[in-house]
């Protein structure tokens, strides 16, 4: 199937070590070994993939203030399967064809199922969530990921360099160097080389 | 009778125009006087301010039979038989406050809230300033510290934030202690 371009690759291959798909002084996405994984092409070329295996996001949602810290870090073990856009250059070194075994260690029963599975978050991504993903986005240090989360719905990612956006079902993170902007259910706190306000709703 | 009457008329005009005249006089002289504009009130304006006077004066009486609690927000008055606002209005968890306090209720853990209170420390840097204090127990302070709400960890760069909470927590321990430090003096 095609989204936008982008297409979805049949072949199934896996994280044959420890991987770190992107790291700032904010946050940090990490994939353990035997992660499985299935590329996403843009004109045959790689630009992104599905991954499902072990994973974790860590991501520091903290504004410091003058009165404070305020806001709470975000550590997510990954059990569903999550999509990543961008800079995946190193990343096809560290993979190899998945066999039998890595899926039903996953909890496939075959690559038809773990197949569909991705199928449906690129669906989800490029048709359901609206996102246009922009043809000029494949600069260096650029990503995009997308988490299934409780409320069937996708917490968004999208990262360049040091600036930073997460949307999440309770909150929404910006962050530029020292501008950082939270919005909580309960406040949106706005922070500026530490200088800040807070709107309590 | 009618030149009777053109006589009285003649006195009383003589009189009204001696009046008048005295009348210009002590406007004059009082106009002198104040340097001003003077307004005759007449005996009832007085009465009534003074009324007004003592309605005031009874008033301000009252309020000082009232507490005044003079904090850092300002001035407020507070009438004895109602119940200060705050008790009104909050419900406060004692088990949540009792995990704050025995937070606080350790001079180490009270010496790392001021070492954080000037921003961001990692544990080697706190570690650092904080010598007397064991690897292992700096450990222990910061995870209590935690637990209370009074600091926070980042997950990336691993650095120890004091919260909004903490720094307010720690605040409110400094003036206690201050206030006691200056009644014992007194």
């Amino acid at each position: 199937m095609t989204w936008q371009n982008y297409q979805l690759d049949s072949t199934i291959l896996k994280a044959d070590e420890d991987m770190t798909l992107w790291q700032t002084e904010k946050g940090m996405i990490k994939i353990d070994k035997n992660t499985l994984a299935v590329p996403i092409k843009l004109a045959g070329r790689p630009k992104g993939f599905i991954f499902h295996g072990n994973s974790k996001l860590l991501l520091d949602t903290i504004v410091e203030t003058q009165e404070g810290a305020i806001g709470k870090p975000v550590e997510k073990e990954m059990n569903e399967p999550f999509l990543m856009l961008g800079e995946t250059k190193e990343i096809p070194q560290h993979l190899t064809p998945a066999g039998k075994e890595d899926l039903t260690n996953i909890g496939y029963k075959n690559e038809q199922e773990f197949i569909a599975k991705a199928d449906d978050l690129c669906c989800k991504f490029f048709r359901e969530g609206k996102t246009h993903v922009h043809q000029c986005f494949d600069e260096d240090q650029s990503f995009i990921f997308a988490f299934p989360n409780k409320a069937g719905k996708l917490d968004i990612l999208v990262a360049k360099g040091s600036k930073l956006v997460y949307k999440a079902m309770d909150r929404v993170f910006v962050s530029d160097k020292n501008k950082v902007v939270l919005k909580t259910p309960k406040e949106v706190i706005l922070s500026s080389n530490r200088r800040s306000f807070v709107i309590k709703k | 009778m009618s030149e009777d009457i053109k006589e009285e008329m003649k006195k009383l005009r003589e009189e009204i125009a001696k009046l008048k005249d005295q009348l210009r006089d002590v406007t004059e002289r009082e106009r002198k006087r104040s340097h001003g504009i003077y307004i005759d009130v007449g005996n009832r304006v007085r009465d009534y301010v003074e009324d007004v006077m003592e309605s005031v004066a009874e008033g301000i009486h009252g309020e000082l039979e009232k507490s005044i609690f003079i904090g850092p927000r300002g001035v407020r008055i507070i009438r004895r038989d109602e119940p200060p606002r705050h008790e009104e209005e909050v419900e406060v968890s004692f088990s949540k406050a009792a995990e704050v306090m025995s937070a606080l209720g350790h001079e180490h853990r009270l010496r790392i809230l001021k070492e954080l209170i000037s921003g961001g420390r990692y544990i080697n840097e706190l570690q650092e300033k904080l010598s007397e204090i064991t690897a292992s127990t700096l450990s222990s302070h910061l995870k209590v510290l935690e637990e209370a709400g009074l600091v926070v960890q980042e997950k990336v760069r691993g650095r120890y934030l004091i919260t909004m909470p903490g720094r307010t927590a720690y605040k409110m321990a400094t003036r206690i202690t201050r206030f006691l430090e200056r009644r014992d003096m007194e």
